[in-house]
């Protein structure tokens, strides 16, 4: 949510940018988020030493290009719902053509991280850290893959005649958390000692 | 009640002649809609009183316990319970379907499809399970380890039955989100996509026995429950408003 209201300028102060409904899931989302990293933190606590041991297998660097490449998108689509506001939709769909791309983009990367990892086999002993490393990473990637769902009805509203801007911002406020809730992975699983 | 004089008022007059008794016009989707509570209250009143299946015993009890909690005297006597009941919640599908049928800009598809998810989810994730219970209750000279595979048999087939779950949730979200005259609200469709979540979340229990992702554990079980109570309870508000809010004249063709 930082993400959203820090980028996209609301224009007019004390407006909530999208639908409200989308707002609740967004913040229904955090909190079940925070629920599967506080369990993660805690049973973590309990060997730190093992969840070390897998964490190290993880590739800092590859993380790295994946969370550029998400923010990335996200200022595509803060672009593109400005654009959108400002009724210059060539531009509008152009930028969230290049959202959405970045999107399919992180996807392979995390595909082609999760078959090195898959056909390195996990050590005796990381097999708790892999767990918890498969369930957050791949609830995240279908959170990118209904993203993309919402970016191509975007693109599809910005081809009509009159699109509504509150459409696109709704699609644009999802995204952002998609790309919230990975920095909050990245952070847990790749960075933390 | 007056909408009822309304509806017959507007029937043709013969019909009124020969149906002279003044009735609820949603009177079987009120039956319906009041079975869901009922279900609930004797589901909870099976599962964690009587046959102790909620929350989960645990996947590494020792064997003596297993064979402790099969012979557990009110297990048998929850699941006959269940057996003769669980019928009921197919009434709750019929009234979920008839409301979803009312939306508009979608065809038959979805709550045919939400129809078929349920009725085959009622079997593995309900009554295999309590079968399999039930028949470890009942004979108490099966050895240990039999015991022991039952009630494995009987868990994982409970808490693991998963995609039959995500496709109703799929498929009922999908139609709040394409229904043009919102007859559910846009964030019952959002709170549907954390309960299909959760089921995803409970995938782990095919593959490991400990910590959070078992199938008494904190993110597969407890969190999954905890959502799934609060979508149920969510449901059944917006059902009641989708039923009250159905204009009587909708209901004028299929007889009043």
């Amino acid at each position: 949510m930082a993400a959203d209201s820090g980028v996209v300028p609301t224009g007019r102060a004390g407006r909530v940018p999208g639908e409200g409904s989308m707002w609740f899931f967004v913040l229904g989302d955090f909190w079940i988020f925070s629920c599967y990293f506080a369990c993660y933190v805690h049973d973590r606590a309990q060997s730190p030493e093992s969840y070390l041991a897998g964490q190290q297998l993880l590739s800092q660097g590859t993380g790295v290009l994946n969370t550029i490449i998400l923010l990335t998108s996200s200022l595509f689509v803060a672009l593109g719902v400005q654009a959108a506001r400002a009724s210059d939709i060539d531009v509008a769909r152009r930028f969230v053509t290049l959202g959405g791309a970045c999107g399919i983009l992180f996807m392979l990367i995390k595909a082609w991280e999760w078959s090195t990892k898959i056909i390195a086999g996990f050590p005796a002993g990381t097999e708790d850290f892999f767990l918890y490393y498969f369930m957050f990473t791949g609830l995240h990637v279908l959170h990118v893959c209904l993203g993309l769902l919402i970016l191509v009805l975007v693109w599809r509203e910005l081809r009509k005649d009159r699109p509504r801007p509150m459409f696109v911002e709704t699609g644009g406020t999802y995204w952002h958390m998609v790309d919230a809730l990975w920095i909050a992975i990245f952070a847990l699983l790749y960075l933390v000692r | 009640m007056n909408e009822s004089v309304l509806n017959l008022g507007a029937a043709p007059g013969e019909r009124v002649a020969a149906v002279p008794v003044v009735r609820n016009p949603k009177l079987d989707q009120w039956i319906c809609y009041w079975s869901i509570p009922f279900f609930y209250v004797l589901f909870g009143l099976i599962f964690v009183l009587l046959a102790r299946i909620m929350p989960p015993q645990s996947p590494t009890s020792s064997a003596a316990d297993i064979v402790a909690y099969m012979q557990s005297p009110t297990l048998r006597w929850g699941i006959a319970l269940l057996a003769l009941t669980l019928g009921l919640a197919s009434m709750a599908s019929g009234i979920i379907v008839v409301q979803m049928q009312r939306m508009k800009g979608l065809s038959a598809a979805l709550p045919y499809s939400y129809l078929a998810a349920l009725a085959v989810a009622g079997v593995p994730g309900c009554l295999f399970p309590c079968f399999v219970f039930a028949l470890g209750g009942l004979r108490p000279e099966y050895s240990p380890e039999i015991q022991v595979m039952l009630y494995d048999l009987g868990f994982l087939s409970f808490v693991g039955s998963l995609g039959v779950f995500t496709i109703q949730y799929l498929v009922f979200a999908i139609a709040i989100f394409l229904d043009e005259r919102q007859i559910f609200p846009k964030w019952l469709g959002y709170l549907t996509i954390w309960a299909l979540v959760t089921e995803i979340v409970a995938v782990p229990v095919w593959v490991t026995r400990t910590g959070p992702f078992a199938w008494d554990g904190l993110l597969s079980f407890w969190l999954g429950t905890a959502i799934f109570v609060g979508w149920e309870f969510l449901m059944c508000v917006c059902l009641y408003r989708a039923i009250k809010n159905q204009p009587i004249e909708e209901l004028e063709h299929h007889g009043g």
